[in-house]
């Protein structure tokens, strides 16, 4: 097990190195710096010696080797660099904004939790009756709604019918208030969530109904175990399994932050970040924002590997490659 | 967002079973009450985009009646007009040829070379494997909002460019989809026995692993194509879509948004579009899987 | 469903009902609210040129000059000035008893320093272009200060109105923390900026004028503009600056908000590049300019809000649009003038648009493309995301442009950098000629109000002739309130100084 975790810890030293190289040329591709972005048209108006100094401010005027090495090295101390837009340490910013990416991540996985697996496992208990019907008919809306459809159309209603918005643009934090910041975070929340709950209705089901016609259940109906025994016992962990996995997944991609509901509900999250620093062409920050999501993807998915091998007596890492 | 859809990881059939000496695939999907719907709502959302393609639409579709903005639905325009006074069905029409475009193309792109670098990756393992692997993982942990904003800043927007952006995404998805089985397949006995007899590499491979595999993949690229429906909206709601003045169902809701107060029509019918077409390819998905996987049979 | 999840369950519905049932936060009721979609991008106030960020750096700092609503120039830090006999010199007195933010006094000092910083290049000021003409800065006194210009230069009084010539303390300056702090003289203290969050001000008490009447100001960020209008109908928000016509006018008939619209002089043109071929035959240009029905254009992209306008936007310089030529829509005279430059089959061509910026861009795109089918040009949109858009534009990397470009309260100050020969940005323009070059040095010299205007009048009509842009409206400036906000006196610029004498009577 060590020597598997160190071979697995090991494998990310290639892929965050790739991902460096990645993030650094496509930033450099696209159009537009830092200058342009702030300045816009007007920095036609600027004189060459203006445009120099200022490409000296913002560090453009090194050759880009020198600034990919430079950069790498710094991070390599634990230096992101500085945000050009915040005027802060990278990895001050990214920690400001993290916690919210975060707590967005599990309440909405939960909220999916609450009602994906009850609905699940309801809808392949009661294989093929009016209630698998509904379940699975929500599941597939649910699936079917762009989520930017759902948000809008939440915001509407809430600010239109209810006179309510759950945030105005003055997001607080857990640590601060926590009842109001769990009624800002509980619609998108729910946003977010509402497609997961469906993904995760259809895994259970499908998962759960596997297993109700596995061997051991039957057997283990034979021996005469009622059937909410049956289903509790056997059943209901053995078809969890495949589910960590899809949570795992969730996980990962959420913390990359989700752009279009941090947008929609004036969230200050990671997702904003990314985009607001490409736009404004913060290298640094872009950077130091894309190692941060690529590092935590890569450790939610070695975690799930680790927990799925501990829910999950059938697999072993000795004779994995 | 761009929400990579959750590869659900294809299992393989646990002994050898030919695709070809099953009986009748499709009487028995006929059978299959969510497959029959969800191909159902693929053909008429397949006729209406060859309909729109054709320009079989009620009105020339970026026809400007400059009259007529922001007409509620009537008999004269069905689904009502937009702000510019063009015809919403007409555009939800060719929006669907566009759409679907979209979609079959980049799962075609990213399916096709996905799988064949995850089959190449598994059956000829080693160095190759490590080398293609970890570079489908650097693309895997790269934030995808960021990847597709930045093929599309740099080609331009347009719908090829959306096809590549969301083509990069999928990628390494339908390789570590299709490298799984093959590598399971690859350990079992019959084809351990296969070598055995001295039956050469490539022959195996067409021979036994590839029918295995066809069935996770088949459920997997109606799946993707449900995905990829709702990642070229979200590419459209971040100004990444088609050209003006043609249209998508992406393109169409993401204009409605500043006046669906006004005119609720316009983010209706696109909305319910993109549902109705998302529905129908993941049903198919779903009742397909059902048919295909032996496992499932004789169950529902 | 087991208990773990039941009780699960019910601490989520909880929750719910707790965050819908909120009552709208508690606001201590003097703070005025603001929100808006796009926020600061720098303190700097001499290097910022973003509208985002001026509309922060105005309530901070102060000019020496300002513009009052009607767009005449008023006092602010100077509460006199004269130009000398031969207007080589000009000569200003200064407001006494100013203090800054940190207590140190306002002197002619911070005046000649403030200026001399925008004048050196090392600065970056995208502005200095404006105060070119300022050869020395003598300070003969603490309250007065005389500016030595190289050459009569009337518009530099407008150009000191701008925020990127405020006064800052000359300790701020040699400190170097300029974008970490601001320090100003303006009615309102930074307390803090959160990007992207919130900006926090407090009243200054010591403000040299009659206010302010709010405890502070909160800037908050909302990112879509749907949902500024959601907070401002849920009341959670005093005030809201608003871009996209298509939300504003939502607000016009709601009987508990106001909306205020005052006429820009920001103008949406259609930019030809005359280096491109065709658009380098005037005729193909006039062509294309009588092919384009302007109002048709503000109907569409802006709801009819707006008016058709020539290239000046000020209302002092406006003259009637039936002197300006093809200004109502004429096919025929149209395709006359293309069979005339011998393009009867008409031809392709690009336009750029940046994406969402204006919110009105793509649509002015799509009608004028429907306009010049008519007349066989083919117009292929490119919509570029905003910095991809100005890098292109600043190379005059395009055929045609649609863009929405800032006004200025001077005809001078507003064009040079395109029509004259000298001009920054004639890269960008890529049309001059003799009359417009003359025109514009002429206007630049006189000092006599109707001969000004005489000058700019025959400017304009012969710049909409010669087409080499399409010059189409200008929207308005929105702003939405509460009823309980009192004394906010809209401006053309956009412009939130008057937020000094806001008073909120809820």
């Amino acid at each position: 097990m060590p020597r598997y975790l160190m071979q697995r810890l090991l494998a990310f030293v290639p892929t965050l190195l790739g991902i460096s190289i990645l993030v650094f040329i496509s930033l450099r591709l696209i159009p537009g710096n830092a200058i342009t972005a702030t300045l816009g048209t007007e920095a036609g108006m600027l004189t060459p010696a203006q445009r120099a100094a200022l490409e000296r401010y913002y560090g453009l005027d090194r050759p880009h080797l020198e600034q990919y090495f430079n950069w790498i090295g710094e991070a390599l101390r634990g230096n992101l660099g500085i945000s050009v837009r915040h005027g802060k340490p990278v990895l001050e910013v990214i920690w400001d904004r993290f916690p919210l990416t975060f707590q967005l991540a599990l309440m909405s996985v939960l909220i999916a939790l609450l009602i994906g697996i009850p609905l699940g496992l309801l809808s392949a208990v009661y294989h093929n009756s009016i209630i698998d019907l509904c379940g699975r008919l929500f599941a597939l809306i649910g699936l079917a709604l762009p989520n930017f459809l759902v948000g809008t159309l939440i915001i509407y209603f809430l600010s239109v019918w209810f006179g309510v918005l759950p945030n105005a643009g003055d997001f607080t934090r857990f640590t601060d208030d926590p009842i109001k910041n769990l009624g800002q975070m509980i619609f998108p929340a729910f946003t977010l969530g509402f497609s997961f709950a469906s993904s995760l209705m259809r895994m259970t089901r499908s998962a759960m109904l596997e297993v109700l016609g596995e061997d051991y259940v039957r057997t283990a109906r034979s021996k005469g175990l009622r059937e909410r025994m049956v289903i509790r016992r056997h059943a209901l962990r053995n078809s969890l399994i495949p589910v960590v996995t899809l949570i795992g997944v969730e996980i990962g991609y959420l913390l990359g932050g989700t752009f279009i509901v941090e947008f929609l509900f004036s969230l200050p999250g990671i997702g904003r970040l990314t985009v607001n620093g490409i736009q404004q062409r913060d290298y640094a920050l872009v950077q130091g924002v894309t190692m941060f999501i690529a590092f935590n993807f890569v450790l939610v998915n070695l975690m799930v590997d680790l927990i799925y091998a501990a829910v999950d007596p059938r697999i072993s890492y000795k004779h994995h490659a | 967002m761009l929400k990579r859809f959750q590869g659900t990881h294809p299992k393989v059939p646990p002994k050898e079973t030919e695709i070809k000496s099953r009986p009748g695939v499709f009487s028995r999907l006929r059978r299959n009450l969510s497959g029959m719907v969800g191909l159902g709502l693929v053909i008429i959302f397949i006729s209406i985009a060859l309909l729109g393609a054709l320009g079989a639409t009620p009105y020339p579709p970026n026809e400007q009646y400059r009259a007529d903005r922001l007409k509620a639905p009537s008999h004269v325009y069905w689904m009502g007009t937009d702000l510019y006074g063009r015809d919403v069905s007409s555009r939800i029409m060719t929006g669907a040829a566009n759409s679907l475009r979209v979609a079959l193309l980049s799962v075609a792109l990213s399916g096709t070379l996905g799988t064949l670098l995850g089959i190449l990756s598994g059956f000829v393992g080693g160095l190759l494997d490590t080398v293609i692997m970890r570079i489908m993982d650097i693309f895997f942990a790269f934030p995808a909002l960021l990847l597709a904003l930045v093929v599309v800043t740099v080609l331009g927007p347009g719908l090829n460019n959306a096809v590549i952006a969301i083509s990069i995404v999928y990628t390494p998805i339908f390789a570590r989809v299709a490298r799984g089985p093959v590598l399971s397949v690859k350990a079992m006995e019959y084809i351990t026995a296969a070598r055995c007899l001295g039956l050469r590499e490539s022959y195996i491979l067409f021979r036994h692993i590839l029918p295995n595999m066809l069935a996770p993949l088949i459920v997997q690229f109606s799946l993707a194509l449900s995905w990829a429906l709702l990642t070229e909206a979200s590419l459209s709601f971040l100004g990444l879509g088609t050209r003006p003045p043609d249209s998508s169902w992406g393109v169409m809701l993401t204009e409605s948004r500043g006046l669906a107060e006004r005119a609720p029509w316009l983010m209706f019918y696109p909305g319910l579009a993109i549902v109705l077409g998302v529905l129908g390819f993941n049903l198919l998905g779903d009742g397909l899987r059902d048919v295909l996987d032996p496992r499932m049979r004789g169950r529902r | 469903m087991n208990k773990l999840s039941r009780i699960g369950l019910c601490i989520v519905l909880t929750l719910v009902v707790l965050g819908a049932a909120m009552p709208t936060q508690a606001q201590d009721g003097k703070t005025l609210i603001m929100a808006r979609a796009a926020d600061t991008t720098g303190l700097d106030p001499h290097t910022q040129t973003a509208f985002a960020s001026l509309r922060l750096l105005e309530l901070i700092y102060e000019p020496l000059l300002t513009l009052d609503e009607n767009l005449n120039i008023v006092p602010a830090l100077a509460e006199k000035w004269a130009f000398s006999e031969d207007a080589l010199s000009l000569t200003m007195n200064l407001r006494a008893g100013v203090m800054f933010h940190d207590g140190s006094a306002f002197t002619s000092a911070d005046v000649k320093d403030s200026f001399e910083r925008i004048l050196k290049e090392e600065t970056g000021s995208a502005a200095r272009a404006n105060y070119l003409s300022i050869t020395s800065i003598e300070t003969p006194d603490d309250l007065t200060v005389i500016f030595k210009l190289s050459s009569p230069d009337v518009p530099l009084l407008a150009a000191m109105t701008s925020v990127n010539a405020s006064i800052m303390p000359s300790e701020l300056m040699e400190s170097g923390d300029i974008s970490k702090t601001a320090i100003g003289t303006g009615p309102f203290k930074l307390v803090e900026w959160i990007p992207e969050e919130k900006t926090t001000l407090v009243a200054n008490p010591e403000w040299w004028g009659d206010g302010p009447f709010v405890d502070g100001v909160e800037m908050r960020v909302i990112p879509d503009e749907a949902s500024i209008l959601a907070a401002l109908r849920a009341g959670e928000i005093d005030f809201a600056l608003l871009n996209d016509p298509l939300v504003a006018t939502l607000l016009k008939d709601d009987p508990d908000i106001i909306l205020n619209r005052v006429p820009a002089i920001a103008y949406h043109v259609f930019q030809l590049n005359p280096s491109r071929t065709p658009m380098d035959k005037l005729e193909v240009r006039q062509a294309m300019s009588c092919a384009i029905d302007r109002q048709a254009v503000l109907d569409t992209a802006s709801l009819g809000e707006g008016q058709v306008t020539g290239p000046l936007t000020i209302p002092a310089y406006q003259i009637p649009l039936d002197q300006y030529a093809c200004y109502t829509r004429d096919v025929t005279k149209a395709k006359e003038l293309m069979d005339k430059a011998g393009m009867t089959d008409g031809f392709t061509i690009k336009a750029i648009v940046a994406n969402a910026e204006p919110p009105t861009a793509l649509a002015e795109a799509q009608t004028i493309q429907a306009q010049l089918a008519e007349i066989g040009i083919t117009v292929e949109i490119e919509s570029l995301e905003l910095s991809v858009y100005v890098d292109r534009w600043l190379a005059g990397d395009f055929d045609t442009a649609v863009a929405l470009n800032g006004g200025r309260s001077d005809p001078y100050t507003m064009y040079a950098r395109y029509w004259t020969k000298t001009g920054n940005l004639q890269k960008v323009a890529n049309y001059i000629d003799d009359t417009l070059d003359t025109l514009m040095n002429e206007g630049k010299a006189e000092t006599d109000p109707q001969k000004r205007f005489e000058i700019f009048a025959n400017f304009q009509k012969h710049l909409v002739e010669v087409a080499p842009w399409i010059w189409l409206y200008n929207g308005y400036e929105y702003t939405a309130q509460q009823k309980y906000v009192e004394g906010f006196v809209p401006n053309p610029t956009d412009a939130l100084t008057s937020f000094s004498q806001v008073k909120l009577n809820r």
